[in-house]
Parts: C-alpha cells; sequence; structure tokens
C-alpha cells in the first residue's frame, strides 16, 4: 500500500501541474478577455456604446470566440492544438505540451466565469460611481472586481476543478497525471485496487479546490 | 445655478420615447428645488441629464455657466466631482465599509489614504454615523445607507446635490429625519439642491421651488407657497390634494355631492400669519352660516406655516358673500 502510494506520487504532482500551470495562464487571459466582453457591451453601461462600431465588434468577436471554444470538446481540442504545443513547448506529448490546449479550453471558461459575475454587479453602483467622477479603468478595479470578488474566486475553483478533469484527457497524449494512471493500469491492466485509489485521490483534490474556493469566496463576502 | 435650455431626451428605438421635451429651467445657488411627477413622467432622465450620466438629444444644460452636455471624458469627470448625487437604493458598494465608502470619491481623485479616512471621518460624524465607520453597508438601516451616501456625495464639497427619489424607500420617519438632514445640508454649506420625487410631500416640506412634470414637459413650475395656494393644473391640483387630506378629494366630492346636491365644497388656504388668527371664526360668526370641516391641517414649509382646509356648506346658501369675506382677509378659496 505505502509502495503503491509512493508509486502514485509522481503522477499526482503532474496532475497538480497540469491543473495549476494553465489555471494561472486561464485565470489571466480568461479575466482580461471577461473585462473587454463586459465593458463593451451596452447593457454594462459603462461606457456609451451607441456609435462605437469597434467597441461592438470587439464585443461580438471576443463574446463569439468564448462561445465556439466553449462549445469544442476538450478532446478534439488537444488534437488540434497539438501541432501548436510542439511548437510553443518542443514536444508532441508529455505534461508540458498538454498545457497550451488545456490554457485555451480554460481561458473561454474563466472568461464567461467573469462576464456572468459582473453582470450580477447592481447597475445602480456602477452608475454611481460614474456620478463620482470614476473612469473607466477605475470602475473596472475598484468597482467591479471588488463589488464580484466572491463570483471570481468561486470561478476561479470552478475552472480548477475542470482543469482536473480535462487533465485526465490529457494523459491521452502521454501528459501523464491520475487520469493516465487510472487509464493504463486500471483499464489496460486491470488493476482494480490501484484504479478505485487513484480515483479517490482525484476526488479528494477536487473537494479539497471546492473547499479552499468556497472559504474565501465566504470569508470576502460582506453582503 | 443649473439651467435648462430648451432640453429633450429621446429614446430611440423600435418606438421612439421622448422623456423629455422642451424642458427649461433656471435653479438658483443655494435653492433647494423640487421636480414632481408620476412615474414615467421623466423625472429620472432629466435629473440624470444634469450629470450626464444620460445625453440630450438637444439643448443645453449650464452648471455655473459651463455647459455640461459640451463636455467629454476627464472634462467630464472632474466636473461630475462637483455634482454630489443620492439614489432611491443607496448605491453604495457592499464589499467596502461606511468609512471606505464615504473616503470612494476621495480615493477615485487620488488623495492619500491618511487624508481621506481623516476627512471621511469627518464627513461621517457630521451625518451621525461616528459610531458606524467600520460596518458594512449589509448591516445598516435604510436611513443609515442613505446617510452614508448622502456622506459620499458631499464629500468632494460639490455645489450641487441631486436626489433621486433619495426617501423613496424610506419609512416615514426616516424620511423626516433625511429630509431635515438635507434642510441642514443646504443650510450650513450653502449647496444647491435637486430632488425628484413622486412624493408632494417631501417637496412641500423643504423645497423653496418646484417645477410638476407630465409626460416628459415641465407644465407647472413656482414657488411651493404659490403652488399649495394656487395650483394652476388639473395634475397639480391633484397631487396637492392628496397632500392636503391624504384621501382622494375628486371622490370625496362625488360623493358629498350625491348626498347632498345643492352643497358646495371649497378648499381654503391659509398662509403665514393669516394661520394663527381667528380668520374663519370671525368670518363665519359674521355671516352666520353653518359649516362643515372635512379636512384641516398646517404644515410646516420653506416659507412658513400653511393652513389648507376642505370645508363642505350643506345647504342652498349664497356662497359668494363667504368667499368675498374671506379673500377680504387675504384667504385663497377655491370651489371644488
Amino acid at each position: 500500500m505505502a509502495e503503491m502510494l509512493e508509486s502514485l506520487k509522481e503522477p499526482i504532482f503532474e496532475t497538480l501541474y497540469l491543473t495549476f500551470v494553465p489555471l494561472f495562464f486561464a485565470v489571466i487571459f480568461g479575466f482580461i478577455i471577461g473585462v473587454a466582453i463586459f465593458i463593451t457591451s451596452s447593457e454594462s453601461m459603462i461606457i456609451d456604446t451607441r456609435g462605437h462600431i469597434g467597441l461592438r465588434i470587439i464585443n461580438r468577436l471576443a463574446d463569439g470566440l468564448v462561445n465556439i471554444f466553449r462549445s469544442i470538446p476538450y478532446l478534439i481540442l488537444l488534437i488540434w492544438v497539438n501541432p501548436l504545443a510542439n511548437l510553443l513547448t518542443g514536444s508532441m506529448i508529455g505534461a508540458t505540451a498538454a498545457i497550451p490546449s488545456l490554457v485555451i479550453s480554460a481561458t473561454p471558461f474563466y472568461a464567461r466565469m467573469v462576464t456572468i459575475a459582473f453582470t450580477e454587479i447592481n447597475k445602480g453602483t456602477i452608475e454611481a460611481s460614474k456620478a463620482l467622477g470614476a473612469n473607466t479603468f477605475q470602475i473596472i478595479f475598484k468597482v467591479l472586481i471588488s463589488e464580484s470578488k466572491p463570483a471570481l474566486i468561486s470561478g476561479i475553483a470552478m475552472t480548477a476543478i475542470s482543469l482536473v478533469s480535462y487533465s485526465a484527457m490529457a494523459g491521452a497524449i502521454g501528459a501523464g497525471g491520475l487520469g493516465f494512471e487510472a487509464f493504463t493500469y486500471g483499464i489496460a491492466r486491470r488493476n482494480t485496487e490501484r484504479m478505485l485509489i487513484t480515483t479517490f485521490i482525484i476526488v479528494i483534490i477536487v473537494f479539497i479546490i471546492q473547499f479552499i474556493g468556497d472559504y474565501f469566496a465566504k470569508k470576502v463576502d460582506k453582503r | 445655478m443649473i439651467r435648462f435650455e430648451k432640453v429633450n431626451k429621446t429614446y430611440l428605438g423600435k418606438k421612439n420615447v421622448e422623456a423629455v421635451r422642451d424642458v427649461s429651467l433656471t435653479i438658483n445657488d443655494g435653492e433647494i428645488f423640487g421636480i414632481v411627477g408620476y412615474s414615467g413622467a421623466g423625472k429620472s432622465t432629466l435629473i440624470r441629464l444634469v450629470n450626464q450620466l444620460e445625453k440630450v438629444t438637444s439643448g443645453h444644460i449650464y452648471i455655473n455657466d459651463v455647459d455640461i452636455t459640451a463636455l467629454k471624458g476627464k472634462e467630464l469627470r472632474q466636473e461630475r466631482q462637483k455634482i454630489g448625487m443620492i439614489f432611491q437604493h443607496f448605491n453604495l458598494l457592499w464589499s467596502k465599509t461606511v468609512l471606505e465608502n464615504i473616503a470612494f470619491p476621495l480615493e477615485i481623485s487620488h488623495i492619500s489614504k491618511k487624508e481621506r479616512l481623516a476627512k471621511a471621518k469627518a464627513m461621517a460624524e457630521e451625518v451621525g454615523l461616528a459610531d458606524k465607520i467600520n460596518v458594512y453597508p449589509s448591516n445598516l438601516s435604510g436611513g443609515q445607507k442613505q446617510r452614508v451616501a448622502i456622506a459620499r456625495a458631499l464629500i468632494l464639497n460639490p455645489d450641487i446635490l441631486l436626489c433621486d427619489e433619495a426617501t423613496s424607500a424610506l419609512d416615514p420617519k426616516t424620511t423626516e429625519d433625511i429630509l431635515d438632514l438635507l434642510k441642514r445640508i443646504n443650510q450650513k454649506y450653502h449647496i444647491t439642491i435637486l430632488m425628484i420625487t413622486h412624493q408632494m410631500e417631501t417637496v412641500q416640506k423643504i423645497c423653496h421651488r418646484l417645477a410638476v412634470m407630465a409626460d416628459g414637459a415641465v407644465i407647472e413650475s413656482d414657488t411651493v407657497e404659490n403652488i399649495f395656494a394656487d395650483p394652476k393644473k388639473e395634475l397639480t391640483k391633484q397631487l396637492i390634494q392628496t397632500v392636503d387630506t391624504g384621501v382622494d378629494v375628486k371622490k370625496m366630492a362625488l360623493s358629498l355631492k350625491q348626498k347632498y346636491p345643492d352643497g358646495h365644497l371649497l378648499r381654503v388656504t391659509f398662509e403665514k400669519d393669516n394661520s394663527e388668527k381667528p380668520v374663519f371664526y370671525e368670518v363665519i360668526t359674521k355671516l352666520n352660516i353653518p359649516i362643515n370641516i372635512v379636512s384641516a391641517n398646517i404644515k410646516n414649509t420653506q416659507a412658513g406655516a400653511l393652513g389648507v382646509m376642505y370645508i363642505h356648506i350643506e345647504m342652498r346658501q349664497e356662497i359668494a358673500p363667504l368667499i368675498e369675506e374671506l379673500q377680504r382677509r387675504e384667504v385663497k378659496v377655491e370651489v371644488i
């Protein structure tokens, strides 16, 4: 048993690597795209978009791309992106090679979370900030972020959880991780015990992420 | 001074909506000016045009001789900082404490943390929230939230305060407190207050002058005393009568008419000194007419006490001498 856990150390590490490295990039890119979609939408009333064709194009384009990439199943995306991953990381297989596809798949996911979080902010608060003389930049950083903190944090947790499950699929191109472990030992070699333990560890990881996310989301919520 | 000059606002859409139509108004420095009307009259749009939260379709709005409709970007934002605004639903930032909310406009103007917190503290005291500065808005009552909003609106020492239905979400007692606070602020800082409301009572209590809006247009505008003593338009009369009696006077008049087809219903207003003299007693003893008081009250306005009485005369009587006697004593009479 101890031996088995010892041998699972590396796949656990790989799963965490495949979750948190793409998460870091997805949160940054997703946030930027989410902000861009929200402030260029006419409903947010932050910028007067009437007559600004450019802003409307940005809005439609970003929104459309998010929708398209959110609809592509991860496994298919993984295959599509593989040549790009090869170009970026110099490898077609292995954990690092899976990172670009994981980022591309998690970014639109988080971008959508960000726009939803912002949409839930009371429009009156945004209006009041404008009336007080805040510029768009100040509205983003001093109003939107602080007023939607709980939802932004929950969104990070949800993105991380979906990355755990994508990373299992990434095992298919030899990215390693617990998913790959379950597949090779559990299914190919019919080692039920190992498959159960691997699955159990994945569930624990997801629970921990959820717990941490909930904890911080609750902590910053002063409503 | 705020000067509206032929201001129009039309929302374009499948069906164009003329929210504000040809409004010209001047609001003087240091004045409390009320705009009254039912919902959908265009009040909310009008007040948002003052700080350009909405853009005019045509016309100009001058604020101390600066045409705010011509300003953009940074210039507009700087002008907005001279115009405070409070809202029906307070619109505070729930993620910030009372003190941080009050200091928020200073944060926007890049004032150092130490200085802005000191100023915000003083302002919190001013509005009576000294013991709540570290509390989050969700733990405050409606009246306290509006106090925070008022403090936030005043922290940059604006010349103008816009009130968008500021007391409509509050109970009567709290409304009274907030109105007192606004009155005190107006006197202390000589700040011009423009308020919109559907409650005529609010206007009567603290405004110097008022305008009545219907279908996007200002239909009547005068001092509060004059409007209450002598309303010209039907809508204005309606709004005032509801404040007078708390009931629909039209319905009351109809039911009286059914019972006493020959009776007369009069609305009598006493202003200033008259409201303290036994004018009515003198008149009815002189003429010896039996009258029935339907409703009577005295209200305090910025211009002094205002007494309003609804009287009913049951029998077929000549009411002309009564009206004459009352008018001779500078009492206004209107036959309903």
